[in-house]
């Protein structure tokens, strides 16, 4: 039943995250993001994926909510359908096929039924209009939508390009250095346009716009960093404008807070910034961010926010600028130069990851692991500027060392830097144990420990092949200088050259007695012991690609493969050539675990995969047109447990899994089970009922939570503000009063209880009552510090009486003065 | 005080989940000992945790839909062995937690079975049940779907404490007062089973197929059971067979404490061995490894001990224990997954099984572990260690390269350049050899003279004395040092050819002395040199060094020359400052008339006048910096001539 299916191309390690802004579900808890041509639902709380939603044909390039039902989901896709999802089940509810690019995708609670999309202009290329779709209510599942109607011609390409404003009241859209604003109900179109500076290529350009929830303010950020705020719109010539300015580089996306209180922005720093009141002044900052921000988005109740960057990743961030969670994918450098290894430690996939580090993925978990920042110096986000990288990754057999070579590209000649690294089990890490400066004049082609399985650490040998037209052979010894306080270090053992030819790959028997190092046109074959050359193959047109020794059975032969679209079998016993085959191999991968060889071919906008054992000139497994990509990468890695699949064809899959990385940044794998089995129906999983006990808290809340949501979503409202003029007034009392200036309370818990009970005679006179029995209550309250206050009066006044005799101190003419009226007779007196 | 409950998500292994005493549930990331997540039950300081169970796992997928216009290689999935996400939690009052790890939250609570502490929940493997057991001596069967009691019998005379159910998921294994085996069907006991004096803490079935193939299998019979007990330092195995009479236990294992957590790899082979891993309370971990075949009367122990301490090398600190907290065999069966360290923030290691030997201490620093841990919150990047201890090659150091030998001349592959030592014994031989020599020479030069420092040199390379060396070496004058070279007996040379290598790898300030040195020795005994017959080894590394510091000459000539510009051009600029200052008026200039302009806001063509005053200005401004850049760049088109001028005056 295997044998019937071919091997089916399978792809892993998720598509770009920033293909759109990410939404929050309006309860804040799930974030629905875009990737590759999946919608993903990630739980905010836990960082898991809930639900992969697939049926897209081509990259999906916007999400949004259904306005009137905030389980729904909207999603455009390059394959030019508009898909309605209900994404807490997974489930696609309706397609509408539209017909063209879908570039973006825009909604609107006030437009009934229908949704905004930007489209390429017909016959004309890179121009964009703006046009609303109307999505039939047909019955049916699939739906077509040819009702387009153009609001507005020659927009961006970009979603972040268009912003609705207020209540969908008008549309603000820019393009290079212009900004228009079209109002729906007015129906009219007002352009404004900044001078271009002619200096520095465009400077003032807009990257983004976004438009404020409540107020008439459109925010644009421009490719010089700057942030212009535009009001008073409505008129031809009396806008104003005002500038915001941190970032140094060009402002990649713009969100206002749902009150508009807030205004954040991002880019290429790195950094989020929050702007507050639209004031310059008043701003606050969440740096170290890692990689430049691509999109940000605010969930509905304001709580959370979140970033997309551009390494793949999502940032959710408090509402208060904290830090909160991230959800990680494989990070798609530019260029993966270390190729793709296997950590026997953590069997783990290690290849470039952020500019100088590694990046560990898990391929069973399909996450990351985590990421070694091996060059340890601080990314400066700057054009132009040359930043050391990760060139070449090898691990030893056991994991125990890791060898690097980082590169900074100069003009004259490359900065170069090998590092070996030893795992240290103690700390539970890689440690530093030797950095060679300039290992080789010219850049590293290759480099390749010597797998010795078992007898590991003495017999260690590292080589390193150079442009420099040397490969040299590094070998661990023990240090003899008593200072050094490591035991072991690496040092240079054998440099080794042929007839000063660019030595381009490197490769080492399995039993290790043999260093194969091809040198541009040439192959040789040294001995490992005594590094004496033992024989030189060729195959005269064309460079050595790539090589590599046979295994197990197949240890007698030395494949490779030659620019000139040759693959070729020598036989190192007889030292002839075997047989050949006239290929175009771009990844020539051996299995570690079997002596089967995968040999990926390129041959006009195909690759096609073959098997073989060296030994049999016959492929074992050929499948043509693999993808469409060129691959340019490839790796075996073994499986925890041995798949059991019948089919002798197969065979090959057993121990080991192929994974291959195309052009495009694509990790994909072959995958021997038909796709029923893969995916177990949805029937199948447990379900568990969701039932929780309502606490008496929500027993409380609950009603009035229920009928206000109600209420909001006719109102076509996904924003829950706080309207409690149904609940009871003793109970909005109690939730509202903040908590130390309410009664104690066995004072409160009668009214409380009061309040829950259901009248028999006129509730609203009862409620009357309980009120003023609050305010009665909060009178006496009141009073006391009335009291209180008059007590301090009291006692302030002691005090100053206190200070009065302190500062009546009398000075001595004064005593003196009185003394003599103490003497004087005051008899005289009662003779009146 | 029992041990805290903890779990490991079934087949993956990729979660760990554990209830610490402060009745928080955190759930752990096994493969980079990462807290996933963490959460507090709402009642957790009245309703502490008392057990755990992940639901069994199923590969549970979201299924892609198959568009009909989607082309089938494209855009599929990879598959992720995701676990079911559900974690059941028993509680001190009696009532059950479902919680969902994906989600992070509660999904549901169930309620009315239990009026006590639950002592143990079970997931049933195939339909969504959940089975419970507590101190109030009855077991519960749920529903998980409708959340509800399904049956609910008494279990034992005493509180009933674990729960195990069989292999094929038709009976019940409840350990109490005894053992008892249920039909779940009709929720009968089927067999009775001695137990245990204290209570069962740890019920497993351990063998999936009777070991007699001869016997048909009916589910049940033939197949083996683990138990373990507080306070109970043997694990016993039980069989269960078609006879009723026999209800004491096959064998026993023995361990060095109380058993807190005990995994094992259920054996589906007869000859397999049953790998059993049980981590104790004292924190050691013991594996066994064993045929289940019939009796055994003594107690067998362990294969294996594991034990994990810290380093206890800095100061005068004596290495302390680390405690295992529980172990899982991997899917592999090859490796095992260790937690251990403190309950509130554990570390989770995949050590590989090697039970050739009897004890393995594992050395462990706890605390770098965690440091290390903590800071990678936001990104996960990792940095690994690196201190100063760390050797740094550079070229012309010994050991970056050897000299550059043909493949013809590749018969001497051993250069012993890294084992000083052995040249050393090589010279005294040498010496000893021409000692004949050392008084012909010494003779000749009867007359003390001041201009010479032979003797002295050739008495400080005899002996390796270098405060001799020092100060001969460090001579400047010209004449001295020609004439010491020049009388200096011939065996004398390569040693110091040796001494003054050793010497040119230090500073760079010596190394100017030593090259007067190396020139006179090159100049005055090149033919005595060439004669030697090992030459290209004596001299190799020498000749590396000079190269590569000849090869950094251009380099540091260009450095110089770019140094001196910038040098210059700062002294200039401080000469000439009267420029800017004019820059500066015309600023002034500039915000009088903003400032007029920002008093009439609402002019809209003003308002554009003063941006476009803006940027003109920057446009002035950003040209006068042109015009500095452009002046740099001539200087520095200079700049290729000079430092010609810089190296050939070096």
């Amino acid at each position: 039943m295997v044998s019937a299916r071919g091997l089916r191309v399978v792809r892993c390690g998720g598509g770009a995250l920033s293909g759109a802004r990410a939404v929050f579900s309006a309860d804040s808890k799930y974030l629905l993001c875009a990737s590759g041509d999946f919608v993903k639902v990630y739980s905010v709380t836990t960082e898991e994926t809930l639900r992969l939603m697939g049926g897209h044909a081509d990259l999906v390039t916007g999400i949004q909510l259904n306005p009137h039902n905030h389980m729904q989901l909207y999603s455009s896709s390059l394959d030019g359908s508009i898909k309605l999802w209900d994404f807490m089940d997974g489930i696609p509810i309706k397609t509408f096929t539209v017909g063209c690019k879908l570039l973006a995708l825009y909604t609107l609670a006030s437009a009934e039924d229908s949704v905004f999309v930007v489209i390429p202009k017909k016959g004309e290329r890179d121009t964009f209009q703006l046009v609303s779709v109307k999505l039939t209510k047909g019955a049916g599942q699939d739906l077509e939508a040819k009702e387009l109607l153009v609001v507005l011609d020659g927009v961006g390409a970009s979603a972040k390009q268009i912003a609705f404003g207020r209540e969908g009241e008008y549309v603000a859209s820019v393009k290079e250095v212009n900004l228009q604003v079209y109002f729906f109900k007015r129906k009219l179109l007002n352009r404004f346009s900044l001078r271009a500076v002619k200096t520095k290529g465009g400077d003032n350009q807009f990257s983004c716009v976004a438009c404020h929830p409540t107020e008439d303010c459109i925010a644009t950020g421009h490719a010089d960093g700057k942030i212009r705020l535009w009001r008073n719109f409505h008129h031809k010539k009396e806008y104003t404008y005002s500038a915001l300015h941190w970032h140094h580089d060009i402002v990649m996306d713009l969100a206002f807070s749902m009150e508009g209180t807030r205004l954040l922005s991002g880019g290429v720093e790195s950094v989020l910034v929050q702007w507050h009141n639209e004031s310059s002044c008043q701003k606050d900052f969440l740096p170290r961010l890692g990689s430049p921000i691509e999109y940000i988005s605010m969930s509905s109740d304001g709580a959370l926010c979140c970033t997309l960057h551009a390494d793949n990743r999502i940032t959710i961030i408090n509402s208060n600028l904290r830090f909160s969670r991230s959800i990680q994918g494989l990070i798609k450098s530019r260029d993966v130069k270390t190729g793709l290894v296997v950590d026997p430690r953590t069997k783990a996939l290690v290849m470039n990851g952020e500019p100088g580090h590694l990046q560990f993925y898990c391929l069973q978990s399909d996450q990351q692991l985590f990421s070694l920042d091996i060059v340890q110096r601080q990314y400066i986000h700057e054009a132009g500027l040359k930043q050391s990288d990760l060139v070449k990754v090898a691990f030893s057999a056991q994991g125990t060392w890791l060898a690097t070579v980082e590169e900074r590209e100069e003009v004259t000649d490359p900065e170069l830097e090998l590092k070996l690294w030893f795992y240290e089990e103690e700390t539970q890490s890689f440690k530093l144990n030797t950095r060679i400066n300039t290992p080789h004049d010219n850049h590293i082609t290759d480099m390749c420990f010597r797998d010795m399985g078992e007898l590991e650490d003495d017999s260690l040998i590292l080589v390193t092949t150079g442009r420099d037209c040397v490969f040299k052979v590094w070998v661990m010894v023990e240090d003899t200088d008593p200072e050094a306080q490591q035991s072991v270090s690496w040092s240079c053992d054998f440099v080794g050259s042929y007839h000063n030819y660019q030595a381009t790959n490197c490769c080492f028997s399995e039993d290790g007695s043999l260093l194969a190092v091809s040198f541009e046109e040439t192959v040789t074959v040294w001995d490992s012991v005594t590094w004496d050359l033992k024989c030189t193959f060729c195959h005269p047109p064309g460079n050595i690609r790539n090589i590599c020794f046979g295994r197990l059975t197949c240890s007698k032969y030395l494949i490779g493969a030659t620019d000139y679209g040759f693959l070729c079998c020598w036989n190192l016993l007889t030292c002839a050539l075997e047989w050949s085959a006239h290929l175009n191999i771009v990844v020539l991968q051996p299995d570690p675990l079997s002596e089967h060889i995968a040999a990926v071919s390129w041959l006009s906008k195909e690759s096609s995969l073959f098997v073989f054992k060296p030994n049999e000139p016959r492929p074992i497994y050929i499948q043509r047109n693999l993808c469409k990509e060129k691959i340019l990468l490839a790796a075996f890695v073994p499986r925890d447990e041995p798949e059991t699949t019948g089919s002798e064809k197969y065979l090959w899959l057993r121990r080991s899994q192929l994974f291959f990385l195309t052009d495009t940044q694509e990790l994909m794998t072959l995958s021997t089970k038909p796709l029923e089995e893969r995916l177990t129906p949805s029937s199948k999983q447990l379900a568990v009922e969701e039932s929780l006990p309502v606490t008496p808290f929500s027993l409380l809340l609950g009603k009035h939570r229920r009928q206000q949501s109600q209420e909001d979503t006719d109102l076509g409202k996904l924003v829950v503000h706080n309207k409690h003029e149904q609940a009871s007034p003793a109970v909005k009392e109690l939730l509202h009063t903040p908590a130390h200036v309410l009664p104690s309370a066995s004072f409160l818990c009668p009214i409380f209880i009061n309040s829950l009970l259901i009248s028999k005679e006129n509730k609203s006179t009862e409620e009357v009552v309980d009120e003023v029995e609050m305010e009665s209550e909060k009178t006496e309250d009141d009073s006391d510090e009335e009291r209180d206050v008059t007590e301090m009066e009291q006692e302030d006044t002691s005090h100053m009486e206190l200070l009065g005799e302190m500062t009546c101190k009398l000075s001595k003419s004064q005593e003196k003065e009185l003394r003599k009226i103490r003497k004087m007779d005051y008899s005289w007196i009662s003779a009146f | 005080m029992a041990s805290p409950p903890c779990a490991f998500s079934p087949r993956g292994r990729r979660l760990f989940a554990a209830c610490g005493p402060d009745g928080r549930l955190r759930v752990w990331d096994a493969a980079g000992s990462r807290l996933q997540h963490e959460y507090v039950p709402s009642a957790h300081l009245s309703a502490a945790c008392t057990c755990l169970a992940w639901a069994p796992a199923e590969g549970r997928q979201i299924p892609s839909k198959d568009g009909p216009q989607r082309k089938k290689r494209k855009s599929e999935v990879g598959e992720v062995e995701k676990q079911l996400d559900i974690l059941a939690i028993g509680t001190a009052v009696g009532s059950i937690l479902l919680y969902s790890t994906v989600k992070g939250e509660l999904q549901s609570k169930l309620d009315g079975g239990h009026d006590s502490r639950v002592n143990c929940v079970r997931w049933h493997q195939d339909n969504c049940c959940l089975y419970s057991c507590s101190e109030d001596k009855h077991i519960v069967e749920w529903n998980t779907q409708t959340c509800k009691v399904k049956c609910k019998w008494k279990g034992d005379n005493s509180s009933v404490t674990c729960l195990c159910i069989s292999p094929d998921g038709k009976m019940l294994l409840s350990a109490g007062r005894t053992i008892k085996l249920w039909d779940l069907e009709t929720k009968e006991v089927y067999r009775h089973f001695t137990g245990h004096a204290t209570s069962v803490s740890s019920l497993m079935f351990t063998t999936v197929k009777p070991m007699n193939e001869s016997i048909p299998f009916d589910g049940i019979t033939g197949l083996y059971f683990l138990s373990g007990a507080i306070h109970d330092r043997l694990l016993s195995v039980w069989q269960i067979r078609s006879d009723r009479k026999e209800k004491n236990a096959v064998m026993s294992f023995a361990v060095t404490d109380e058993p807190i957590f005990v995994d094992l790899t259920v054996s589906e082979v007869k000859e397999e061995p049953v790998k059993l891993a049980v981590v104790c309370r004292d924190g050691q971990l013991h594996l066994f490894e064993h045929i289940l075949n019939g009796y055994c009367k003594k107690p067998l122990t362990s294969n294996c001990t594991i034990q994990i301490a810290t380093p206890g090398n800095d100061g005068d600190s004596t290495p302390k224990p680390v405690p295992i907290l529980a172990a899982a065999f991997c899917t592999d069966k090859q490796s095992l997954l260790l937690v251990y360290g403190n309950t509130s923030q554990p570390v989770i290691e995949k050590v590989s099984l090697n039970t050739s030997e009897p004890h393995i201490c594992l050395v462990r620093d706890i605390q770098k572990v965690l440091s290390l841990k903590t800071d990678a919150a936001l990104t996960k990047v990792k940095t690994p260690v690196v201190n100063s201890d760390t050797k740094v090659l550079v070229p012309g150091i010994p050991g970056h390269s050897t000299a550059v030998k043909t493949p013809a001349s590749g018969k001497e592959k051993k250069k012993n350049k890294r084992k000083p030592g052995e040249t050393e014994e090589s010279i005294e031989e040498r010496l000893g050899a021409l000692d004949i020599d050392v008084s012909k020479v010494k003779t000749p030069g009867g007359l003390p003279q001041t201009d010479s420092l032979a003797v002295l040199l050739v008495q400080g390379l005899e002996s390796n004395d270098a405060e001799i060396l020092n100060k001969v070496l460090n001579t400047r004058k010209e004449n001295i040092v020609k004439n010491t070279v020049a009388r200096m007996p011939i065996y004398a040379v390569i040693p110091l050819l040796h001494e003054l290598t050793k010497r040119l790898q230090g500073n760079p300030y010596s190394a100017s002395l030593m090259v007067r040195w190396l020139k006179s020795v090159f100049t005055l005994h090149a033919s005595y040199l060439s004669t030697l017959p090992d030459l290209i080894p004596q001299l190799g590394m020498l000749y590396q060094l000079m190269e590569s510091r000849v090869k950094t000459l251009q380099k540091l000539s260009r450095l110089h020359g770019r140094l001196f510009i910038l040098a210059s051009q700062v002294a200039a600029s401080e000469a000439v400052q009267d420029v800017p200052e004019v820059n500066q008026t015309a600023k002034l200039v500039y915000e009088d008339e903003s400032s007029e302009e920002e008093g009439s806001d609402d002019e809209m063509i003003a308002d554009k006048d003063s941006d476009e005053n803006w940027d003109e200005d920057e446009e002035k401004e950003e040209q006068s910096d042109e015009q500095d850049m452009t002046v740099e760049k001539e200087i520095n088109g200079d700049s290729d001539l000079e430092p010609e001028n810089e190296s050939e005056e070096e």
